[in-house]
């Protein structure tokens, strides 16, 4: 289509952690926006840095519990309400659940968080990968600016510029780069 | 203010833990004058909460070599300082071994063992001349490896480089598997013994992991109050943060090694196991009993779960006092059944006194003692730590 722009994220690849934390402590400082970064590992620092919130520990909190009682619910009705046999002398509503619960507990945490995790994310089978930059999977770190449309071409210029000056080791442009 | 300003003992806290050592004496004395047993009983409590503390503490040093942790370079001679505990500890458990024992362990007593085929069976394992020489045996390892790992990290202040650390980690790879080998075999002979019919293999772990635990927790507690008295200004939310992870893990495992201990027991219902746990569930022990699981585990879990009271100082300064009341209340409730038994009283005396207190005021101020004497001999901060700065500038990763 005539008139939009095409290429709207400028990226920044750096190859040193440190380098790259810094990096976007001065961006934040001087006031470019950062829109997303790709790291190989979880970095708790960029957290801090962009101001990130995150609910997911609350949810999935919320899932063991709602695991811990449906599993027990299920046991219960199974072993002791329809079918109750005693085994070895133990009583029906026994001690052995705990083990059961622990592990459901685990089990549908981690699952429904990760199927949560899956939703926000826009994730799932069939989607194709928008890759900013193949290291990322690898040892490199990648900060996205957006381009916006009021940015002149000077503007953009200067966040070149500036990813260069910071200790960028590479920097492109890239269309389709989704928000943090 | 410099980071490495030396550690100065307060006199305050000298006088104090001189106070503590004199009430622990009186006390003590004036217990085995009244009631010998229940006081040899409190002594072995608390001889043994303190080892556990500085094994852990010593666990917890070894661990952080070993996985080459940054963070926590600064607080090294933190547990090093609590490891230095174990020399006194050592004397105290062998005063015990020589005088007390016989008031405890009912294997000692030759009349016992003449009409119990079980404890004849036990006794080429279980008799006095080789428990002493296990415990020598025991201490020896524990405190030559723990003078071996001081004088490397003393070594290391001087000279810097990677050697002596290289060598730390490689001692501290001797050290858990000796560790391994002699907590174990301790534990077994020192509180297991005491009911010497029954038997569990958990018995040993779940004691290691309860001294990890509370090593951790204390390292954590020391760290806070010296914190607060000004030293280590580098200390921040990050630290803390590590530090409380250590005790919510460690207490899951520790609550995890409880509960598998007690399913397994109750899952084979043999007589001669259940009946560890029938003294303490169907009778006054009961409070204890479940306290204990509450103290160690259901409370730090449920208290240390929310971030922003995870990295509170003041919340892990209370956790940690509350796991020492724990600790002390595990212990009680593993030895004071067995080792206080009578046919006065079948299921073993169940009354926290004066005895009780004195004797474990006494213990603490041996080993604030030891541990403040040790922290003022060296730099409080590992000058030259190859991963000092790392653990400085904790806040950033």
């Amino acid at each position: 289509m005539v008139g939009t722009i095409k290429n709207n994220n400028i990226f920044g690849v750096f190859d040193d952690e440190d380098v790259f934390l810094s990096a976007m402590r001065s961006m934040e400082e001087t006031g470019i926006r950062i829109k997303n970064v790709f790291t190989p590992y979880p970095i708790p620092e960029v957290f801090r840095i962009m101001g990130l919130k995150t609910r997911m520990p609350y949810a999935a909190f919320i899932y063991a519990t709602i695991g811990v009682i449906l599993t027990y619910a299920f046991l219960y009705w199974t072993s002791v309400i329809d079918y109750p046999v005693i085994i070895g002398g133990k009583p029906t509503n026994t001690l052995s659940f705990v083990i059961i619960l622990f592990v459901m507990t685990i089990n549908i945490g981690i699952v429904m968080s990760l199927v949560t995790f899956f939703i926000i994310q826009k994730l799932g089978p069939g989607k194709s990968a928008r890759i900013v930059h193949k290291g990322i999977t690898d040892d490199k770190y990648v900060i996205v600016i957006e381009k916006t449309k009021e940015m002149s071409k000077e503007d953009s210029q200067r966040i070149n510029y500036t990813l260069f000056e910071y200790g960028a080791i590479e920097v492109g442009e890239k269309e389709h780069v989704e928000n943090i | 203010m410099t980071i490495d300003k030396a550690y100065t003992v307060p006199p305050g806290l000298r006088v104090l833990s001189l106070l503590l050592i004199v009430t622990g004496i009186a006390t003590f004395t004036a217990g085995i004058l009244i009631d010998p047993q229940r006081t040899w009983a409190n002594y072995l409590i608390d001889s043994y909460f303190f080892i556990s503390l500085a094994i852990g503490a010593m666990f917890f040093l070894a661990i952080q070599y070993i996985t080459q942790s940054g963070w926590s370079s600064m607080f090294n001679r933190v547990p090093e300082a609590m490891g230095s505990y174990l020399p006194y500890a050592g004397v105290l458990m062998l005063i015990f071994i020589i005088f007390g024992s016989h008031s405890i362990y009912h294997w000692t007593h030759h009349s016992a063992v003449e009409s119990d085929v079980l404890l004849q069976h036990k006794s080429p394992y279980l008799n006095l001349p080789f428990f002493i020489i296990r415990f020598v045996v025991i201490f020896g390892a524990w405190i030559s490896l723990m003078v071996l790992l001081r004088r490397l990290s003393l070594k290391q202040d001087i000279a810097g480089g990677l050697t002596n650390f290289h060598k730390s980690e490689y001692y501290s790879k001797v050290f858990i598997f000796v560790l391994a080998l002699t907590f174990s075999l301790g534990t077994f002979d020192w509180i297991m013994s005491i009911d010497a019919h029954w038997f569990s293999t958990l018995f040993a772990i779940k004691n290691f992991i309860s001294a990890f635990l509370h090593g951790s927790a204390v390292v954590a507690l020391i760290v806070i109050l010296l914190y607060q008295q000004g030293y280590f200004p580098k200390l921040n939310k990050a630290h803390l943060h590590d530090f409380s992870k250590y005790m919510f893990i460690i207490g899951i495992i520790w609550a995890y090694m409880w509960f598998t201990q007690y399913l397994l027991i109750w899952y084979a219902n043999m007589p001669e196991e259940t009946v560890y746990y029938q003294t303490r569930i169907s009778s006054e022990w009961r409070v204890l009993f479940y306290g204990n699981v509450v103290l160690n585990w259901l409370f730090p879990f449920l208290f240390l779960m929310l971030n922003k009271i995870a990295d509170n100082k003041y919340a892990l300064l209370f956790t940690a006092a509350v796991l020492m009341v724990g600790m002390w209340v595990d212990l009680y409730v593993q030895i004071m059944p067995g080792s206080t038994m009578s046919d006065t009283s079948p299921m073993g005396l169940n009354s926290i006194g004066l005895v009780e207190i004195g004797t474990f005021l006494g213990f603490l101020g041996v080993f604030t003692f030891a541990v403040s004497r040790s922290l003022s001999k060296a730099n409080l901060i590992p000058v030259k730590h190859p991963y000092l700065e790392e653990s400085l500038m904790h806040e950033l990763h």
